[in-house]
């Protein structure tokens, strides 16, 4: 096995009791190793060279066309790149504005708010999710975030925070961050400890399966589902069953295979949604059991109509699941909205 | 509420000690070598040191020791000083063939591969923990760890059930 092999060439690596002492005496406010410094000034010449190289030769080009050649100069070169960058604290496009309010460094962690306002409609509220659309160039190494930090219902304005840290001890203050969006989520749905109203007792063999290959997975006993079953075998999905009401996700199938209960969601155009949401069962005394593993699988990438599936399994043998009540928290998002976003501003030392 | 510490600050001895080995074994898988895993070593308990940051229970601090360990070795791997500088020969030496095997098998892969790998297999964590602490979305993990896997079982001709 793999694992085994692996952990015995790994029982062998550790730092040797030297290293480990030095940091020890670090800890204890001793200084660490004087190679360590001098290594860390060399790092700094070399770098400051190739800096100031970078920024004679693409200081005429930058001067020209800054925009255009912005991605591919931050991918070579963060620091080059926004320095470069010019200072632009709002952003309107698709009715929307996007302002940054402040951007100080406080303590180790620079914190910055940006405000969205709809200012022609209502597609910002209070559930505003940029997902996985936004990005944060910063020219330094380190950490970062962004959170949804309030929402103003009177403006329609949406306020959030962006977190950065560990940057490793330099001095960041006037170092430029530009933060960029691409689109958001909003008008979402919780549906918390929502019963699904249907007899376990009666929940049948699968009488037809697949095999399919999955695209993600998760649950406590995943690992052993990745080891073992490479390619799971997974319910062939019915017609959506009325027993889930919620919109946007749809209940396809619940039937054991190979003694473990396995129940399936399908969810349309994922990608414009980020509709998503989980099963658990409830004994009688109100304790929660949740899934062993779960999988999903798409039924293709490529066109439109694309669908996933979502499939939890239940270690809980049939005899048994009488015992207990199907239950579900689910998240759905009513409207997503696209646009182009875009700030970049100087980090400040707060005083 | 704001959460606590779970060790005072007297204790930093007893949380080096305790982590000391996922950071270096960490670093290890990804940079392939003990010269670089040293210099990760100290960075990463230089900030702990330094920063003292506070959190909610051991799987937070443990994931915290998971991600500096990460963006330390990518930003050894990405520096001025390391593009310019020749790596010194490896001279570690394994109880066995098969670890020495192993170990070229696995410098073989791209870091990020191995990271996922060590993380996954050594580690123990499931690829949305991974996903979580490596801020990546959980189909990349999953997806870098099937590719590790089919290109280990190439390497490997076989050998090994991966």
């Amino acid at each position: 096995m793999f694992k085994e092999r692996y952990s015995h060439m790994n029982a062998q690596i550790q730092p040797s009791a030297q290293l480990l002492q030095a940091v020890l005496n670090a800890a204890y406010g001793s200084n660490l190793p004087k190679s360590r410094n001098a290594l860390r000034l060399k790092r700094s010449a070399v770098a400051l060279t190739a800096l100031c190289i970078c920024l004679t030769l693409a200081m005429p080009a930058l001067a020209a066309t800054v925009a255009p050649i912005y991605r591919l100069m931050y991918l070579v070169s963060p620091g080059t790149a926004q320095f470069f960058m010019p200072v632009q604290t709002s952003s309107e496009d698709n009715g929307i504005k996007m302002e940054v309010v402040s951007a100080y460094i406080h303590d180790e962690t620079a914190e910055i708010y940006v405000t969205m306002q709809d200012l022609t409609g209502d597609r910002i509220d209070g559930t505003t999710d940029l997902f996985d659309s936004y990005s944060i160039n910063r020219p330094f190494d380190s950490a970062a975030h962004c959170e949804l930090a309030g929402y103003k219902e009177d403006t329609k304005t949406a306020m959030f925070l962006i977190t950065i840290d560990e940057w490793g001890g330099q001095n960041i203050a006037g170092d430029k961050i530009t933060f960029s969006v691409g689109g958001f989520l909003s008008h979402k749905s919780r549906y918390e400890s929502l019963e699904i109203p249907i007899r376990l007792s009666d929940i049948p063999d699968a009488e037809q399966t697949q095999t399919v290959s999955p695209n993600g997975g998760g649950g406590r006993d995943n690992e052993g589902y990745l080891e073992f079953e490479k390619n799971p075998i997974a319910l062939i999905p019915a017609a959506p069953m009325d027993v889930l009401s919620v919109d946007g996700i749809d209940l396809t199938g619940i039937a054991y295979i190979d003694g473990k209960l396995h129940i399936q969601t399908a969810i349309k155009e994922p990608l414009d949604n980020d509709h998503h949401g989980f099963f658990y069962l409830k004994d009688k005394t109100g304790t929660q059991i949740d899934g062993n593993y779960s999988f999903s699988f798409s039924n293709q990438y490529e066109q439109p109509g694309r669908i996933d599936y979502h499939e939890y399994v239940f270690d809980i043998p049939r005899e048994k699941l009488a015992e207990y009540s199907l239950y579900g928290d689910f998240v759905t998002s009513g409207m997503k909205t696209e646009g182009k976003w875009q700030v970049t501003f100087p980090l400040k030392d707060a005083e | 509420m704001k959460p606590q510490s779970l060790r005072g600050e007297d204790c930093a001895e007893e949380v080096i000690r305790v982590y000391s080995n996922l950071v270096y074994r960490l670093a290890f898988a990804r940079t392939g070598t003990t010269y670089d895993a040293d210099e990760i070593f100290q960075e990463v308990f230089l900030r702990y040191i330094k920063k003292r940051p506070v959190f909610e229970n051991e799987d937070h601090r443990k994931a915290w020791f998971i991600k500096v360990t990460v963006n330390c070795s990518k930003k050894l791997w990405g520096s001025a000083w390391k593009r310019k500088t020749v790596p010194l020969a490896e001279n570690l030496v394994f109880e066995t063939k098969e670890d020495t095997d192993l170990y070229n098998e696995l410098q073989k892969l791209p870091p990020k591969y191995r990271e996922v790998i060590h993380l996954f297999y050594y580690e123990d964590l499931s690829t949305e923990e991974i996903a979580r602490v490596l801020e990546r979305k959980s189909a990349t993990v999953r997806t870098q760890l099937t590719r590790a896997r089919v290109l280990l079982k190439n390497l490997l001709k076989e050998e090994y059930d991966v």
